[in-house]
């Protein structure tokens, strides 16, 4: 055929070799990547963990998950709003109002964060512990950074256990699908063997090295000593379960006594303050007080790294910047707040009159700028007596740096008088009472060791008030119905647990 | 005859010679023109019994020198019978071809090719381009609503700019995107939905490919629909510049629904807070921010007057604008277009304003003999849109707009929502450039070989400036001023070859092939900078420096993915009978993990024209009459990339006095805006695969009384598996979801199109198209009902789970995935009127507030004697029955008219607005008032999601009307073609839907806002 011999002779001219070699090639050469991609954008296992920076970082990230909105403030819902210590606002949502009527079933939102939350904060503690062994940094920054994650570790698996009983323990990074089913452990035991071992871990790793809003071997210290108090106090007052620990009750408040001996002790870091003020100055994160405090700031940008409980415990007072009345005749300026936490009326008067950290610490009158009063509990302005724990003077709109006390020193103390309720414990517990103005207890005479930790127990509520802590002391004792009206004629199983979340029993087949 | 020089008596003979030579080669010219004059080019002419063979050009013109005069010439054309013409003596012919109405003369881009119209075995649909509705439109999606049966084209804003969704044969997918590709000139540029880099006037033509068989050689990206763009190419052998200008104007189509009565509304809004037990507002006295509100009676008897209307202030009635002048021309070698665009959009709020400027530059080369064909399609658009949308046209009438002269009233010290306030004070500026270039050469390696390969290039930015002033923003006045600058930039390459090899076999195999290899490497990044905290608002955010230097935040991020294909094709027709295609596809991805990196798309399909059939010829009565079926299995793979990657993610912690970076598994995946609740995900999936979705497609097309009659008819079922789904993981694992392959989707429907010439007279005619589409989709499963933490419907056992977003006045979501239901069905209370007495109430399982008179209600569904979560049921279906639309065209002598209605009918909609307007709360239920239709007025009532709010959807909308003139025989001016017109968009709306329009988003849910708009263009097109 001519054409095809016309084309076949354009095809030489036009060299087609040539044109098909050089498609090819251009081709070839953009074809070349390969489809591994590497993410350019974001840290993932592939690109993390290289240097001691980022096992630095990653431990941060850790500390970072108790400042989430949904584990931070959440926590006093259960543990002030569940108790004889505070009510909820009547408008907050039905949520909020089952702790305080005691009707948390396992749909509640709330329970379901705080459950969430632990799990989020143990997740980034285990990335650390399976990721810093073995990359051949120096001896001291792994043990250091191991002895913070093991600490933040178990302070996580011990909140599942004051909150939920028997909770999943989650002993490695989550990575893989196969590894997102947990089941929950056999007893009790399981539970605080872990907890123990983690913190005595810690303790081990961990030199006396204060940091504001990290945790040193002094915290991982009073940390174990808070668990072993709680064990102790709870299988003594027979708390559902608790039975199953193998420990006697006498050995385990040995345990927490010696422990809490270690903190007030063999240290010199941090001390009782003898200026009550200075505790809650949020200015002072640094007091001697605090051996293990949350650090939240106001110049953060979005809530977590600034703290707005500051809203949560003040009541609305028309929204205006009220002047709270300081000791020395001077003011300190805040926002008013959400009126989320109230105050309720047994606590207040659980106080006496001069007691100082009613006279001080609790709130019931406001002032303007000028130093008029403005209002007053009793005038109504104010709708309770609200807590100056959590005032920041120097506040930017909701911006506050208010941050919640993980540790006091005050608490290791009380933990120490309850743990050996002896005259080294009166010592202890004294000093409480003594820096806030009221009457010391003179001797134990007449006293058993459990009237006296029921002393301890009350002190601990007035002292520790608002500060995260009374529902964990009237479950450990066992005290819930006889203390909170509204949980009176529940069973011993439903005060002393919250219900595993709903969400957790709907999507993990290995719990229900 | 005296010679003089016998050496000129030589060279006369020798040229004589030459010239009887010659003759001995006559050369025959002439035109080949169709029936109706129409000149056509490339005709093939043959000399029988020879290899001499010529075509003709583009104005049909030929030249062939032929051997003596018994030459007979052999003309044909592809949709033409074949003609032979014996030379004789002629030296100009003058060959009028006829139509072969059996090869039909369309032919149809597919993908990597073009195919017979005829020939077609899978359903593909051609977008006439002279019916879409002539007016400035930013891209193409919104003018295809109604023009292609099977598609649903929705677009439910008139902002400056703003998109339409298109659906092509129903949503297959939950999460991977249902957004059909878009290839232009044979790049596939991204998905529909916002086109604006094509202007719609250098459309020349588009093709909606739908089931497998068409859609399935784009594998991976073909499971929602492929829609084939061509642009115009320079056709006429003469320069010819065509100018093109439309002018808009716009208008609502109802009156705004507002307060114009103060007295009314200050009467129902304290009615309404002393039934809610709060105290009225209008007591003439301050409210607890210090505003002053006046008491009724001040308001009745004239002491506060001010009564604002604040939508006049707010809105105007938006012009548009678009200018399109084009240079086209092309020589036997060349093809060339130069096109430049320039659009202007108002939107209804003052000083929302879109621009874009579009050039489109496209050249096509023969070279070689003309055996090699290159070209190149370069567009650039650019423009901007000030963002000055959501001004408070609601705003409270009682108070003015300034106090004074010139400040601004603002109604308490958080005021954040003065619309003069921020138009004048606030800045959001968002400007975009787009590049799309693509350069090939088309090589005819031999007869029947071709070689294709095509380099294509996409470039897109887009730079956000803002600026919120201290006072008269949220975000300003929080932070004391905060402006920032949002970039963002992508790009994609894509390179292409394939080899096409056609030809025909003892004339009766018709065969071709297709095969070749596609790379396509996609790249996107960000940088966001945001600055707080500043001394001097004079620059906005044209300095970001000088915001408090401690609080400034950046952002960026980077993506890339890379994916290899392979595709090919195969066409078999037997006796141009008999037609069948197979092809596929191998797609290789980046976003997956190894396991399942490549996946491969198959599809097949039959065709037979019976209409070839004696048995058919004899009934006389079919013009066309082909049946035609295929299956095939297509992809989806829209989801980000690095789902196979864990991703960390990053945070602060302050320690030592300073925030120090965090970072960590676990990164925050979305965040609810109501409560701030986090999601947390980056837990990796290796094992991620495509979405994948099987197609079976069967249908006819047929044609009578010569063709005056055409109805095509498709049923399809379309059937999605392994849905890319993020499930819940329980919360001990620290995450909320994770990226995963599960459940399946069924889409079935039938398509409709009747399209007649139903008279043609040469002074007038009318012709019309109906299309039909049903499209019937269900949610088969949602996977495993523990792994996925589905819901439970106690009444019936139902498995479902909640999709979209949450309604804030009823603190719910509405639609649900169900299993066996359609997809987004609405969910939740039925209601059985107005409680009229307490007992009433209490009676129908009620309690407290809710068993109030005036009160809703609520139906006890499991009678169980009490209304709560157990009680709610599927309340509605936000997914129309059938969609349908009708296009008529009328011209009698130089005027045309076309009319176009548009309908959907059988949704539901959920109206947000059904009570609290000021159109519906005066008909409250009041103790003097017991009405049955409407509960009583009550500030903080809890709404429920019921069934009182749901409304029948249906509409039918004469949605386009165009009248034009023809403007011709106006040569001495020059211009060789014109037309004046003017046209109008949304005119008239039939429904019972209460609301402004029922045309509202997929998930049938109703926010209110402002009315549509109707729109009157006048243009005129001129070609020179």
């Amino acid at each position: 055929m001519k054409n095809t011999l016309t084309i076949r002779k354009e095809l030489k001219k036009m060299n087609i070799k040539k044109i098909i070699l050089g498609i090819t090639l251009a081709i070839g050469i953009v074809s070349c990547e390969s489809l591994d991609v590497e993410p350019k954008g974001f840290y993932s296992d592939q690109n993390f963990y290289k240097t001691v920076d980022d096992a630095e970082a990653a431990t941060l990230y850790a500390y970072d998950a108790l400042t989430l909105v949904s584990y931070a403030p959440v926590t006093f819902y259960l543990t002030e709003l569940a108790t004889d210590n505070c009510s909820v606002k009547p408008d907050e949502g039905a949520d909020a109002q089952a702790f305080v009527n005691w009707e948390v079933s396992s749909q509640n939102e709330l329970l379901t964060q705080f459950y969430r939350s632990i799990y989020i904060a143990i997740n980034r503690a285990n990335a650390v512990i399976e990721n810093i062994p073995g990359k051949g940094f120096n001896q001291e920054d792994e043990r250091r950074l191991m002895g913070e994650a093991l600490f933040l570790r178990a302070f996580n698996h011990f909140n599942a256990v004051k909150a939920f009983g028997l909770a999943p323990i989650q002993k490695s990074l989550i990575d893989e699908l196969n590894e997102t089913t947990a089941s929950l452990p056999n007893d009790m035991q399981e539970m605080y063997a872990f907890i123990i071992e983690d913190l005595t871990t810690a303790i081990d790793y961990l030199e006396i090295n204060r940091v504001t809003g990290r945790a040193d071997k002094v915290a991982a210290q009073a940390l174990l000593s808070k668990v072993y108090l709680f064990a102790a106090s709870a299988k003594e007052s027979g708390v559902p379960k608790y039975n199953a620990l193998t420990e006697s009750v006498d050995n385990l408040y040995a345990k927490a006594a010696e422990y809490s001996g270690y903190v007030l002790n063999n240290q010199g870091e941090y001390a009782h303050d003898t200026n009550i003020q200075n505790i809650y100055n949020s200015e002072m994160p640094n007091g001697p007080e605090h051996i293990f405090i949350l650090s939240l700031d106001r110049t953060g940008t979005q809530e977590g790294d600034y703290s707005k409980l500051s809203k949560y415990f003040i009541p609305y007072i028309s929204g205006a910047n009220v002047y709270l009345k300081n000791t020395d005749d001077s003011f300190s300026k805040t926002h008013d707040g959400w009126s989320v936490f109230q105050t309720n009326d047994d606590l207040y008067n659980s106080y006496e009159p001069t007691d100082k950290r009613r006279t001080e610490l609790i709130v019931s009158e406001v002032f303007n700028e000028a130093g008029t009063s403005i209002g007053t509990v009793a005038d109504e302005t104010i709708i309770y007596p609200f807590t100056r724990k959590y005032v920041d003077p120097n506040f930017e709109g909701d911006k506050t740096s208010t941050r919640p006390y993980l540790i006091r020193y005050s608490d290791i103390q009380l933990v120490y008088a309850e743990a050996t309720a002896n005259t080294d414990g009166l010592i202890q517990y004294n000093q409480i009472r003594n820096r806030a103005g009221i009457d010391e207890l003179a001797d134990l005479g007449g006293l058993s060791k459990a009237d006296f930790r029921d002393l301890v127990v009350q002190e601990r509520q007035r002292e520790l008030a608002f500060e995260g802590d009374r529902l964990w002391d009237l479950r450990r004792k066992n005290i819930v119905q006889a203390n909170v009206t509204e949980a009176a004629g529940l069973s011993p199983e439903a005060v002393a647990f919250f219900p595993i979340p709903q969400r957790e029993i709907d999507l993990n087949p290995n719990i229900n | 005859m005296y010679i003089k020089n016998p050496k000129w008596l030589l060279s006369a003979f020798l040229f004589m010679l030459c010239i009887s030579a010659i003759n001995a080669q006559t050369t025959v010219r002439g035109v080949v023109s169709d029936e109706n004059n129409q000149l056509l080019p490339i005709v093939n002419v043959l000399e029988i019994g020879t290899n001499n063979g010529a075509t003709t050009d583009f104005d049909g013109n030929f030249e062939i020198k032929v051997t003596n005069k018994n030459a007979v010439l052999e003309f044909s054309f592809i949709g033409y019978k074949t003609q032979t013409v014996v030379v004789g003596d002629q030296e100009n012919l003058n060959v009028i071809l006829t139509e072969d109405v059996s090869q039909l003369e369309e032919v149809v881009i597919v993908g990597y090719g073009s195919v017979k119209k005829s020939d077609l075995t899978g359903s593909v649909s051609s977008v006439d381009m002279k019916n879409l509705p002539s007016k400035p439109a930013n891209s193409i999606d919104g003018l295809l609503q109604g023009q292609v049966a099977g598609v649903q084209v929705t677009s439910s804003s008139d902002d400056p700019g703003a998109g339409a969704t298109i659906r092509i044969r129903g949503g297959s997918s939950l999460n991977g995107g249902n957004d059909p590709l878009v290839v232009v000139d044979g790049f596939p540029i991204g998905y529909a939905g916002d086109l604006k880099q094509i202007s719609p006037q250098d459309i020349a033509s588009m093709e909606v490919l739908k089931d497998a068989s068409a859609s399935a050689i784009y594998g991976s990206r073909g499971a929602n629909g492929v829609i084939m763009i061509t642009t115009k190419k320079g056709s006429k052998h003469k320069t010819e510049i065509s100018v093109s200008q439309q002018t808009t104007f716009s208008e609502f189509t109802s009156e705004l629904n507002l307060w114009r009565d103060p007295v009314l509304m200050a009467q129902i809004s304290n009615e309404s807070r002393i039934n809610g037990g709060f105290t009225p507002l209008y007591i003439g006295a301050n409210d607890p921010n210090g505003v002053y509100y006046p008491s009724v009676t001040e308001l009745r008897n004239g002491t506060w007057t001010t009564n604002t209307k604040w939508d006049d202030i707010v809105f105007r009635a938006p012009i548009s604008n678009n200018t399109n002048v084009a240079i086209r021309n092309q020589t036997d070698k060349t093809q060339f277009s130069l096109s430049t665009t320039y659009f202007t959009n108002q939107g209804v709020y003052i000083e929302d304003d879109y621009k874009k400027l579009n050039i489109n530059l496209n050249v096509v080369h023969k070279i070689y003999n003309d055996k090699a064909t290159v070209g190149t399609n370069v567009i650039y658009s650019k423009g901007n849109k000030n963002n000055n949308g959501g001004l408070a046209y609601w705003r409270n009438p009682i108070f003015p707009v300034y106090n004074g002269t010139d400040d601004y009233y603002l109604i308490g010290n958080q005021d954040y929502s003065h619309p003069i306030a921020l138009t004048e004070k606030r800045s959001n500026q968002n400007n975009f450039k787009d590049f799309i270039g693509s350069a090939f050469i088309d090589v005819q390696l031999l007869p029947s070989l071709k070689l294709k390969t095509q380099l294509n290039h996409k470039f897109g930015s887009s730079i956000t400036d803002y600026y919120n002033p201290k006072i008269y923003t949220e975000d300003g006045n929080f932070n004391n001023g905060s402006g920032g600058i949002n970039n963002w930039e992508s790009s994609e390459t894509v390179a292409e070859s394939f080899l096409t090899f056609s030809k025909t076999y003892n004339d009766i195999h018709d065969f071709s092939a297709m095969g070749g290899f596609s790379y396509q490497y996609y790249q996107s990044r960000s940088s966001d900078l945001k600055a707080y905290d500043f001394l001097n608002e004079s620059l906005g955010n044209g300095n970001l420096s000088a915001g408090n230097p401690d609080q400034q935040s950046v952002a960026n991020s980077f993506t890339e993915t890379v994916m290899y294909s392979g595709l090919g094709r195969l066409n078999y027709t037997y006796k141009s009978k008999y037609l069948a295609t197979f092809t596929m596809r191998a797609d290789g991805s980046s976003k997956f993990g190894a396991n399942n990196r490549w996946a491969y798309f198959p599809s097949g399909a039959l065709g037979w024209k019976m209409h070839q059939e004696e048995f058919i010829k004899e009934l006389d009565i079919f013009n066309e009459l082909k049946l035609r079926s295929s299956y095939g299995i297509s992809g989806n793979q829209g989801i980000s990339p690095y789902l196979i990657n864990s991703r960390y993610g990053q945070d602060q912690y302050y320690v030592n006095g300073r925030f120090q970076t965090t970072i960590g598994p676990g990164y925050v995946i979305g965040q609810d805006a109501q409560s701030g609740k986090k999601s947390w995900g980056g837990i990796p999936n290796p094992d991620l695969k495509w979405e994948t979705t099987s197609q079976f497609n069967i249908g006819a097309d047929f044609a009578f009384f010569n063709r005056a009659l055409k109805v095509t008819f498709d049923y399809y079922n379309k059937y999605t598996t392994d849905l890319l789904r993020e499930r819940l993981l329980s919360p001990s694992s620290s995450y909320d979801r994770m990226w995963v392959n599960d459940g399946e989707i069924e889409n079935q429907g039938v398509e409709l199109t009747i399209d007649a010439n139903i008279i043609n007279k040469t002074d007038w005619g009318i012709s019309g198209t109906l299309m039909l589409s049903k499209n019937k989709n269900k949610v088969v499963s949602l996977g495993n009902a523990v792994s996925s933490g589905l819901n439970t419907d106690a009444l019936t056992g139902m498995k479902y789970e909640f999709s979209g977003s949450q309604v804030e006045a009823f603190r719910a979501v509405p639609n649900i995935l169900a299993v066996g239901q359609p997809i987004n069905v609405f969910y939740g209370y039925k209601v059985d009127g107005i409680i009229q007495s307490n007992a009433e109430g209490l009676a129908a399982g009620l309690t407290g507030d809710l068993a109030q008179p005036g009160e809703f209600k609520y139906v006890d569904l499991n009678e169980d004697g009490v209304i709560d979560q157990d009680d709610r049921t599927i309340i509605g279906n936000p997914n129309p029955d059938f969609i349908a639309s009708l296009n008529l065209q009328g011209r009698y002598k130089k005027f045309d008219i076309s009319l176009f209605f548009n309908g959907s009918f059988g949704q539901d909609i959920f109206n947000t607005k059904a009570f609290g307007e000021p159109s519906n709360q005066p008909l409250r239920w009041t103790q003097d008032n017991t009405t049955n239709n409407y509960p009583s007025l009550r500030d903080g009532r809890n709404l429920s999601m019921s069934d009182w709010f749901i409304e029948n959807g249906s509409f039918l909308r004469l949605q386009n009307l165009s009248v034009g003139y023809k403007l011709d025989n106006l040569s001495t001016s020059g211009i060789t073609n014109g037309r004046v017109f003017i046209n109008g968009t949304n005119l008239f709306t039939l429904t019972n839907f209460k609301g402004y329009d029922p045309e509202v988003g997929t998930d049938g849910i109703y926010w209110g806002g402002y009315p549509k708009l109707r729109n009157w263009t006048i243009g005129v097109e001129l070609t020179f």
